[in-house]
């Protein structure tokens, strides 16, 4: 398959009186159309300012980003959308207007985005919530407006910073598996940050495990269990095996940062 | 069940019959007390005439001139004063609030004067612009422009560093992430602070019109008082106080309806 994300050597360095602060360092690795890839790591490790690099909301002060062979320096809107752990959904705006927004910002003729964020909306489930406002949801509908609204465009990559990190672990479970529904039928290439190893496991094909000071790759653990995903699969062999080995990287990690 | 929920939430959001009630009750109870207590002479009416006398007697005062120049003096002065102080306010509490130096450096004057009362610097107006029009506008500009000045520089805190975030990963030009993110994201706690600013203006111009001047509702009360005409005085105060609670409501009301997204902010 096609490569479409290539992270050539990144590496982010903050001045600091007593000398550079490295927040990343020699951070590599490609992704294929339509996989999907999480990041985890211990809070700290950078996944939040990777993905930002990533999305070119940030620069890296090493290395490069390529997205289809093109160099990423800047947000590429109609390509890369991101979904923020907060929703970040203006609230004076409806479930609708807040999906149109993006095509708004584009110039998109009413009609048309209206016709659009509506099929979006209906893909995540909320078609009863279109005319509601951000605070009449819960927490678990503003991220799938927020869901819907990266959709929107149709961007080929869709990169998400924790989106349920805020969510109980309920909703958090079915919010995955909804996010699978979706991932299966766009067939969007998706990278999710999280701090959850079972949802990561559960929904990814590949897991990049970060490691912290500086945050880096410790190893890109390939997860091959049958799709699609079933929620029994959590308490399988191959996936104790897989959580036990990504455990085990983050916490020798942890244990060097003790030293 | 679920489409039940905004309008039952709505219901929620009214004041319960009981209250509403007793709250009508209690305006009429004063009033009430206003139009009986002299006629029953449980008060001097010569010392508080009945709200009924008080009432007449307004509207016989808009037929005489003099009554009318004053409050046009007033209305003028007051309105100029915010039309040319509210504005500009805005425009540099935003530019302090972008600014991280001036924002540093000048804030904390802001917030430190707003604690000293600035009816004691009345004098210093009189003597450098004289007791005019242009003594009671500037008077009143300078009431406006610190509420307006503290509330826009609170309006730009609020705007979650999200938004930026949001707007430019959807490709937003600068002039869209301020006009479709930050400016509505303001517009409520701009508007509290205009209101805000308009009431001080009222109280600032009628302070300044009692202290000494010529003409104005401020001075008409003063004298009112002075000669012991009671009716005359009352009346206007009852006037003013009519019109700053409606224009007061009215903005309240406008400002509500554009941040009834703010009460519930916090939940988020």
């Amino acid at each position: 398959m096609a490569r479409v994300i290539e992270v050539i050597k990144v590496g982010k360095t903050y001045p600091h009186p007593s000398g550079p602060v490295y927040a990343l360092d020699n951070i590599s690795f490609s992704v294929e159309d339509g996989q999907f890839v999480s990041i985890v790591g211990p809070s700290g490790c950078g996944k939040s300012t990777l993905l930002q690099i990533l999305s070119g909301l940030l620069n890296a002060t090493d290395g490069e980003v390529k997205v289809d062979g093109r160099l990423v320096t800047s947000p590429v809107p109609g390509t890369i959308a991101v979904v923020f752990q907060e929703a970040l959904l203006l609230p004076w705006k409806t479930a609708l207007a807040n999906v149109e927004l993006p095509l708004e910002l584009r110039g998109v003729a009413t009609e048309q985005r209206r016709r659009r964020s509506l099929e979006m909306l209906d893909l995540v489930g909320l078609t009863h919530a279109v005319g509601r406002y951000p605070h009449e949801l819960s927490g678990g509908m503003r991220q799938r407006v927020s869901i819907a609204r990266g959709l929107a465009p149709d961007p080929r990559i869709v990169m998400m910073d924790e989106p349920f990190g805020s969510l109980d672990e309920q909703t958090r479970t079915r919010m995955g598996d909804e996010l699978l529904r979706i991932w299966e039928t766009t067939r969007k290439t998706i990278i999710l940050i999280t701090h959850s190893l079972s949802e990561a496991i559960y929904l990814s094909d590949v897991v990049e495990v970060m490691g912290r000071d500086p945050g880096r790759i410790l190893e890109e653990v390939r997860i091959d269990l049958p799709r699609p995903r079933r929620l029994d699969m959590m308490g399988s062999e191959v996936f104790g095996q897989l959580r036990n080995r990504i455990w085990h990287l983050i916490g020798d990690q942890a244990g060097t940062t003790v030293d | 069940m679920a489409s039940h929920e905004p309008a039952q939430r709505r219901l929620c959001a009214v004041i319960p019959p009981p209250f509403i009630v007793l709250r009508i009750a209690l305006i009429l109870l004063i009033l009430g007390f206003w139009e009986f207590a002299p006629r029953f002479n449980l008060i001097d009416a010569a010392n508080f005439p009945s709200l009924s006398t008080v009432v007449h007697t307004l509207f016989e005062l808009f037929r005489e001139q003099r009554f009318l120049d004053s409050l046009l003096a007033t209305a003028g002065r007051v309105v100029l004063a915010f039309v040319i102080a509210a504005p500009i306010s805005v425009v540099i509490g935003i530019i302090i609030a972008e600014t991280v130096f001036l924002d540093r450096i000048v804030s904390p004057y802001i917030y430190l004067a707003m604690a000293v009362p600035q009816s004691i610097f009345l004098p210093i107006f009189i003597f450098a612009f004289g007791i005019g029009t242009l003594e009671k506008t500037i008077y009143g500009m300078t009431h406006v422009a610190l509420v307006v000045l503290i509330n826009t520089i609170a309006a730009v805190r609020s705007v979650p560093s999200g938004y930026l975030l949001a707007a430019r990963s959807f490709g937003a030009t600068p002039v869209q992430i301020y006009w479709k993110f930050y400016v509505p994201a303001m517009l409520p706690s701009l508007l509290t602070g205009l209101r805000l600013g308009l009431i001080l203006d009222v109280i600032g111009v009628l302070v300044a019109e009692m202290y000494a001047s010529q003409d104005g509702l401020g001075q008409l009360i003063l004298s009112w008082s002075e000669s012991f005409r009671m009716k005359e005085m009352l009346g206007t105060v009852l006037l003013i106080s009519i019109c700053t609670i409606a224009v007061n409501e009215l903005l309240r009301g406008w400002e509500n309806h554009l941040g009834r997204w703010r009460a519930s902010l916090s939940e988020r």
